[in-house]
């Protein structure tokens, strides 16, 4: 390092950077030449030493850089300075206690007069302090006005924080697409709870609305921004507008005039950094000026294509209007990949109109020629979403797609490809969609699609068509005429049908006997028909109703004695739903029967189909340009924009309650954003002074239980209905009363729990999340077993062991286990001990190693067994000094004088011991911890669905599947991990079934050096599935930390 | 923020690791990527997404020739701009070792880390200009070489910080030395169309670029001016573009960075007429395909046409194929792709290919129909129409030499059949 050759001293920086971590002495030797450089006359030297010590992270030497970035902070030369702006992000994971001071170098860098150094100063904000938004204020317009002279990469951050600033600052716009969005919803749910006689804003409404309603609840601020998100889906709810602002306000004006011009960036993330500002904040007939220059995107660099369109399509779902008149932009390349074709089929179907129609179906009648199977299919799929969208085109559609159908049956018949029935099942899975809305005019395609039968072989596209006929049978003039024809002829070919299209004929011949218009009449005679063991006794006025019930029986008939069990099953239900009592012959019971299955019969085979549910409401929209908005889940660090206009109450909480806040706030993500803190530090401020305020306010249920420490349940956050509120707590209710926690509270105080339960939570109360509390008795503790000595190995003594969650009283560095010890054979074993084979052996080799602990034997004496009888099991605990090594310890077990070598394998997860403390204390402890700290993984858990299946079993209803989850989870952590279980939170969401935001917290602390260790997890998905967990490790010792963490991922997979 | 970048060479192995910020990425995700190509997109990198969610990590890449550019981060970051970043790299490498291939970046893998290392620190952009990049890692050239093999020693370092780190024009390097006063204006287009199945002419734009390579001493001014901006549909402009002139007077106005660079791209749509047309037709019956490709000038751009070629994906299910053509080489690659080189149009005949394709077995007609990819180029015209209209130069010694050149090209131009 102290070489004078500039090379060599670039690359022995970069060894440094690369290998500092491992090799620490080098590092710190190198630290005086650091010093000296950092006062070298050649500012590309201060740069580098800068770099390289801030780079090298050693807490050690991280007092020393914060002086030297202080230093460096004023630096003559603009590049260091700049340098010095990444040394504080650097700095921040080191020293995050430090952070008032690098706050206020921040706010010196933003400042700086150079360009370059504000950029870097904006990123350093950005990782220092994102939300010390007031730290924006006084340079805020400065830097609007510089933005369009920084660099790009500058600029995307920067854009980022403005924007951030402005909206906790003012308030959404209120003519903005973003607010518009908001309100067409308010007035579709008739309210007009913000009278906003605006002429704008009914633009901008009409511009939103415009594409009859491709997205309509789709609320964009809901999503965006922070607090609302988790009132998302409930549209009913009371809910107070945000604030807003006009889009006349000077700091928005000064914003969208000096982004406007980013949208001729040659880099495109500057380009859609740019567009998401104006998409959120402008007016919303300026919101068109985004429109040419992102499409010009997708053209002018490849690569962001993908990104850009996925973006793209959110804006047009929103705003189809917006993009309609760009819809060659999105016409197919065949050089586009299959990604992109699919995002460009989904938008064009999204913004077509009548006028575009007819230009975009064109274009589809290409695609279907493509090579690209799937793709030909998705087109299918698209036309059918455009022919529901637009009724003025149906029929031709429907023209088009039995065209397509015909010609694919010409060649799927002649050769077997394997995606090529993908498109002939989709042509009629795109006819069943259109003929659904008005089926009677369309009756001649079905007849058309009926008289395919013949030809089609696939079994799926054959049972489709057979379900149509069958739900259609009844409409129009035709069909019924047709129907007995076509029945007798699915009769013929049942036995040749595979399953799936001979379930599909059972279920239409029924059908067309039910929806048949002589129906009552019809089922009389089925009875007596059925009744008479199929012999024809009656003889219906009509001769074709007669062969009608012949065909039908005979169907049932065969199905009964199918090969498939699934068919017989079926065929014998629906035998007995048709000619519903058969042998009574009682007419007395007859018609009351016939009412009873009629309504039964209808009630299955006649009723609506019910609408598909809404897929978008699943939909989560993130913000534009950010990355948890491709791949559709919040990523790590994700943060939605501040509340509307909280910057004020920022000023107004006073430090100390953040922590109380901090604490009582449900958030999960490991960002917690501060604006949040804010926010419920805000709300804790106004319920002690002012009371409640219905609306916005967290209203905590303490229940206190009789005798014990910590309130079981807290209900908390907004805008949940009130009405969903009692009946989630009741849900709760129900599913603690009917597990195991019960044994928890003692009779009475169940009671009295119960009693006031209900009227507790019906006060105007909304629940959006539901903390459960429990104390770790209430889980059953399945310690594994692991074998230390084989019984065939050591003349029939068995030896097993397991790590128990005790804690030593000799020392808090020993860890406990449970030795099992039992005699196999049928003759007395005696004198059985267990020594440490390395106490005797390198004794001074520990006392380097562990000075502290040198005192502590590795093993524990123990108390030997005198004579163990045959069949006879004894219990030992051992107290183990693993001397936080993960090397098995060999043990030798003595038993009738001979020795046995034995190994006993260490698990970290006991390693830790419980570290009872709160939420409140949990909170602050990860705060400190983050960083470099922290260690995430995810993984997969899916010993809950076991659980479901055998609950299902025991047809218990009321068990709450999320609590389930919860249970199975803590309690599989709690017996393989000694730590400490402080709280679990569960969502109360709209679908119980939804198990997203579940998140366990537990704690503990290590043996060795007691440092605290906390783990988190937080489970994503529904429980009917695997879920996805994210489990995060918050410990000083990084490199237990992140073994702990894989020793848990270990455990819960 | 970019935890760490990886260059990747054909078969997936791992070139260069840069590791940016203290939160080490292991290599094994190298190994996790390419077996997500090899299951997704049969080993061919450019196939697979931009972003790719890995178990631990997200993974961003570019692809160029040949080489995967791949950078992981485990948190929330623009992924356009983790994508631009990448592509600068890519940019900026090939800029300075000629052309980027697996064997270029591991004889210079010296220059290449200490590239990284200058513009990315911390997972953050740091330094991305090409100008200044040079002046803190020098070029490899002969001449290095040789001083290296001679004197022992090498420096591929600069001793002393550019001083345009400090300018407010940090693309350009304040001193200019041994300039030969003059600039060159060229303007390259690429002609997007769409024919349909109808021979209807659905879709065509052109895209261009002006590329400016300026050689002027001093902070020269320069304004560029168009004689019909208007046509103009969309534009993106290098940052030393000012924009408010453009906004109001439509005049670019910058001061020119050393050397070659891209001043602006444009795009100019609805345009009317392609210059030549392609007319293919493919009837079949019984298990045969007739192809009959006919090609032709439409519309005479008054400069020569050349380097016409003609190339379609052979559609699937085809057992064998016979194609002959009456001008050009008529070529069946190895992944089914028929490439058709006409070259010039030849004044006494029509070029035209025809031949049969022969189905495979029980396959009367063909369902799936190619698409015809056509390339050529004209020298010295824009088919848009744009014109420059003047290029003036202030703020230097003497007046310099200006050059101006016009080409086109075809881009995405596809024949529907």
């Amino acid at each position: 390092v102290a070489a004078q050759s500039l090379e060599v001293k670039k690359l022995v920086y970069l060894y440094l950077l690369h290998y500092a971590e491992t090799r620490q002495n080098e590092a710190l030797l190198s630290i005086n030449i650091f010093q000296k450089d950092l006062s070298d006359i050649n500012p590309l030297v201060r740069a580098w030493a800068l770099r390289t010590m801030a780079g090298i992270r050693l807490h050690v030497v991280a007092p020393l850089v914060l002086v030297a970035v202080k230093k460096c902070a004023r630096d003559p030369s603009p590049y260091v300075r700049k340098c010095a702006a990444y040394a504080l992000c650097k700095l921040y994971d080191l020293l995050p206690e430090e952070n008032t001071t690098l706050e206020e170098i921040v706010d010196v860098l933003l400042g700086d007069s150079s360009f370059g150094v504000v950029g870097a100063a904006a990123v350093a904000f950005k990782s220092v302090c994102p939300n010390c938004l007031a730290l924006i204020a006084k340079h805020f317009q400065r830097l609007c006005e510089t933005l369009p002279d920084i660099e790009e990469w500058y600029q995307i951050t920067l854009i980022e924080i403005l924007l951030r600033y402005v909206i906790a600052k003012h308030g959404l716009v209120k003519d903005s697409v973003m607010f518009a969005s908001g309100l067409s919803l308010e007035t579709q749910a008739g309210r007009d709870s913000v009278p906003v006689s605006n002429i704008s804003s009914t633009q901008a409404e009409t511009i939103v609305k415009g594409g009859s309603g491709t997205m309509p609840n789709i609320m964009l601020f809901r999503h965006y921004i922070e607090e609302y998100s988790g009132a998302f889906d409930r549209d009913e709810d009371k809910f107070s507008f945000p604030s807003v602002t006009s889009s006349t306000n000077d700091d928005v004006v000064i914003l969208l005039k000096c982004t406007s011009p980013l949208l001729w960036s040659q880099n495109s993330a500057v380009i859609l950094a740019a567009a998401s500002v104006h998409w959120i904040m402008a007016p919303a007939e300026e919101v068109k000026r985004i429109v040419g220059p992102i499409l010009f995107t997708l053209r002018s660099s490849p690569d962001a294509t993908y990104v850009m369109l996925g973006n793209i399509l959110v804006f047009a779902k929103t705003a189809p209007l917006l993009f309609s008149s760009y819809f060659e932009d999105f016409f197919i390349c065949a050089s586009d990949p299959y990604q992109t074709r699919a995002l460009k089929l989904e938008i064009l179907t999204t913004i077509a109109t009548e006028s575009s129609i007819p230009a975009i179906l064109e274009e589809f009648q290409d695609y279907i020629k493509d090579p690209n199977r799937r793709f030909v299919a998705d087109t299918v799929a698209a036309i059918a979403l455009c022919a529901l969208k637009l009724p003025s085109i149906t029929s031709s559609c429907l023209e088009g797609l039995l065209a397509l159908v015909l010609y694919e049956l010409s060649i799927t018949n002649s050769v077997h490809l394997n995606e090529e029935d993908a498109v002939l099942v989709q042509a009629i899975l795109s006819i069943k969609e259109i003929v659904k809305i008005d089926a009677a005019s369309h009756e001649k395609v079905i007849i058309r699609l009926v008289r395919c039968l013949d030809t089609i072989m696939e079994p799926a596209a054959r049972s489709l068509i057979i379900w149509i006929f069958g739900e259609y049978s009844s409409t129009g003039n035709l069909i019924p005429k047709i129907a007995p024809v076509v029945l007798k002829y699915l009769a013929w070919s049942f036995a040749a049908e595979v399953l799936e299209t001979k379930l599909q004929i059972l279920n239409a011949s029924v059908k067309v006997c039910i929806i048949s218009p002589n129906f009552s009449f019809l089922t009389l005679k089925w009875r007596l028909l059925i009744g008479l063991f199929f012999q024809v006794i009656i003889h219906s006025a009509e001769d074709q109703l007669e062969e009608f019930k012949r065909t039908v029986a005979y169907v049932i008939q065969l199905a009964a004695c199918d090969m498939n069990y699934d068919v017989r099953d079926r065929a014998r239900f629906l035998s007995g739903l048709l000619p519903c009592c058969a042998n009574e012959n009682d007419s007395s019971c007859r018609s009351q029967n016939v009412d009873v299955i009629k309504e039964l019969a209808d009630h299955i085979f006649g009723g609506k189909i019910p609408p598909p549910s809404n897929s978008d409401s699943n939909y989560r929209i993130y913000l534009p340009g950010s990355l948890s908005q491709v791949v559709l889940h919040a990523a790590p660090g994700y943060a939605p924009l501040p509340k509307p206009q909280s910057m004020i109450l920022i000023h107004k909480t006073v430090e100390p309650t953040r922590g109380v806040a901090d604490s009582s706030e449900g958030t999960n993500s490991d960002a917690e954003s501060g604006s949040s803190r804010d926010e419920s530090g805000s709300v804790y401020d106004s319920e002690s002074e002012a009371g409640s305020d219905s609306n916005d306010e967290g209203h905590n249920l303490h229940r206190q239980k009789e005798n014990q420490e910590a309130p079981l349940i807290h209900m908390y956050d907004g805008n949940v209905d009130q009405a969903y509120a009692g009946r989630a707590v009741d849900e709760n209710l129900a599913s603690l009363i009917s597990t195991d926690l019960t044994e928890l509270m003692s009779k009475s105080a169940l009671e009295s729990w119960l009693d006031e339960a209900p009227a507790a939570p019906l006060v105007p109360v909304q629940t959006s999340c539901a903390r459960v509390s429990f104390t770790t008795r209430s889980f059953e503790r399945k310690p594994k077993l692991h074998r230390l000595l084989d019984p065939s190995d050591s003349g029939g003594l068995s030896v097993l062991y397991a790590f128990s969650s005790e804690v030593s009283v000799k020392s808090r560095l020993l860890v406990c286990v449970d030795l099992f010890v039992e005699n196999v054979t049928t003759e007395q074993l005696a004198d059985i001990t267990i020594k440490s084979e390395e106490a005797s052996g390198s004794k001074s080799g520990m006392d380097q190693t562990s000075e502290g602990s040198a005192s502590i034997p590795t093993l524990v004496p123990v108390e030997e067994i005198q004579s163990l009888a045959p069949e006879q099991r004894a219990k030992m605990l051992l107290q183990v000094h693993f001397h936080h090594h993960l090397l098995p310890l060999k043990l030798s077990v003595f038993c009738n004088g001979k020795r046995h070598p034995a190994k006993l394998h260490p698990d970290i997860a006991y390693f830790v011991r419980p570290l009872p403390m709160d939420l409140n204390a949990f909170l602050c402890k990860e705060n400190q911890l983050r960083g470099m700290f922290e260690y995430a993984r995810r993984c997969t858990f899916k010993d809950h669905l076991q659980k479901h299946e055998q609950t299902e079993e025991s047809t218990d209803d009321n068990t709450d599947k999320n609590l389930l989850v919860a249970q199975t989870l803590a309690s599989k952590v709690l017996s393989n991990a000694n730590v400490h279980l402080v709280s679990m939170d569960m969502p109360v969401t709209f679908s119980i079934d939804d198990a997203s935001g579940l998140c366990w917290r537990f704690s503990s602390e290590i043996l060795s050096t007691s440092n605290p260790c906390l783990i988190t997890i937080v489970a994503d998905g529904h429980t009917s599935e695997p879920l996805d967990l994210t489990v995060k490790v918050n410990s000083e010792d990084t490199a237990f930390g992140l073994n702990l963490l894989n020793r848990i991922v270990a455990i819960i997979e | 923020m970019l935890q760490c970048v990886f260059l990747l060479s054909d078969s997936g192995e791992v070139m260069v690791e840069k590791q940016m910020t203290a939160h080490r990425v292991d290599r094994a995700i190298c190994g996790w990527f390419w077996e997500y190509v090899l299951a997704h997109a049969a080993g061919d990198p450019s196939k697979v997404l931009q972003v790719v969610v890995s178990p631990t990590h997200y993974l961003f890449r570019v692809y160029r020739s040949g080489v995967t550019f791949l950078a992981c981060t485990q948190v929330e970051m623009p992924p356009l701009m983790a994508i631009e970043f990448l592509s600068r790299v890519a940019d900026v490498l090939t800029d300075y070792l000629g052309d980027i291939n697996e064997d270029t970046i591991k004889d210079n893998f010296v220059i290449v880390y200490q590239i990284l290392d200058e513009m990315m620190d911390n997972g953050f952009p740091l330094t991305t200009e090409p100008n200044i990049l040079k002046e803190l890692v020098a070029q490899p050239n002969m001449v290095s070489k040789m001083l290296n093999v001679m004197t022992g020693k090498s420096s591929t370092i600069g001793s002393k910080l550019p001083d345009a780190t400090a300018s407010f024009v940090p693309w350009r390097t304040t001193i200019v030395k041994d300039a030969s006063n003059e600039v060159y204006v060229n303007i390259v287009e690429e002609l997007d169309a769409c024919v349909n199945r109808e021979g209807v002419l659905v879709k065509c734009e052109a895209c261009g670029e002006i590329e400016v390579n300026s050689s002027l001493p001093g902070l020269p001014e320069l304004t560029l001016s168009f004689a019909n901006p208007t046509i103009i549909n969309d534009v993106r402009f290098h940052p030393c573009v000012r924009f408010r002139p453009w906004e109001s007077n439509q005049i670019l106005s910058f001061v020119p960075p050393d050397g070659q660079f891209k001043l602006m791209s444009y795009r100019v749509k609805k345009l009317k007429t392609t210059p030549i047309y392609v007319k293919p037709q493919l009837s079949s019956d019984s298990g045969n395909c007739r192809v009959h490709v006919m090609v032709g000038i439409r519309n005479d751009p008054g400069k020569p046409i050349d380097s016409i070629i003609v190339q379609f994906q052979l559609p699937p299910l085809i057992a064998s194929a016979d194609l002959t053509a009456n001008h050009g080489t008529v070529d069946i690659l190895a992944d089914q792709t028929c490439v058709w080189t006409i070259g010039h149009i030849p004044k006494d005949k029509a070029p035209s290919l025809s031949g049969n394709l022969r189905l495979e077995e029980g396959l009367a007609h063909l369902h799936a129909f190619p698409i015809f990819q056509v390339k050529f180029r004209i020298m010295g015209a824009a088919l848009s129409g744009l014109q420059i209209d003047k290029l003036d130069v202030k703020n230097t010694p003497s007046a310099p030499y200006k050059g101006f050149r016009a080409q086109t090209q075809a881009g995405r131009y596809e024949v529907r059949s």
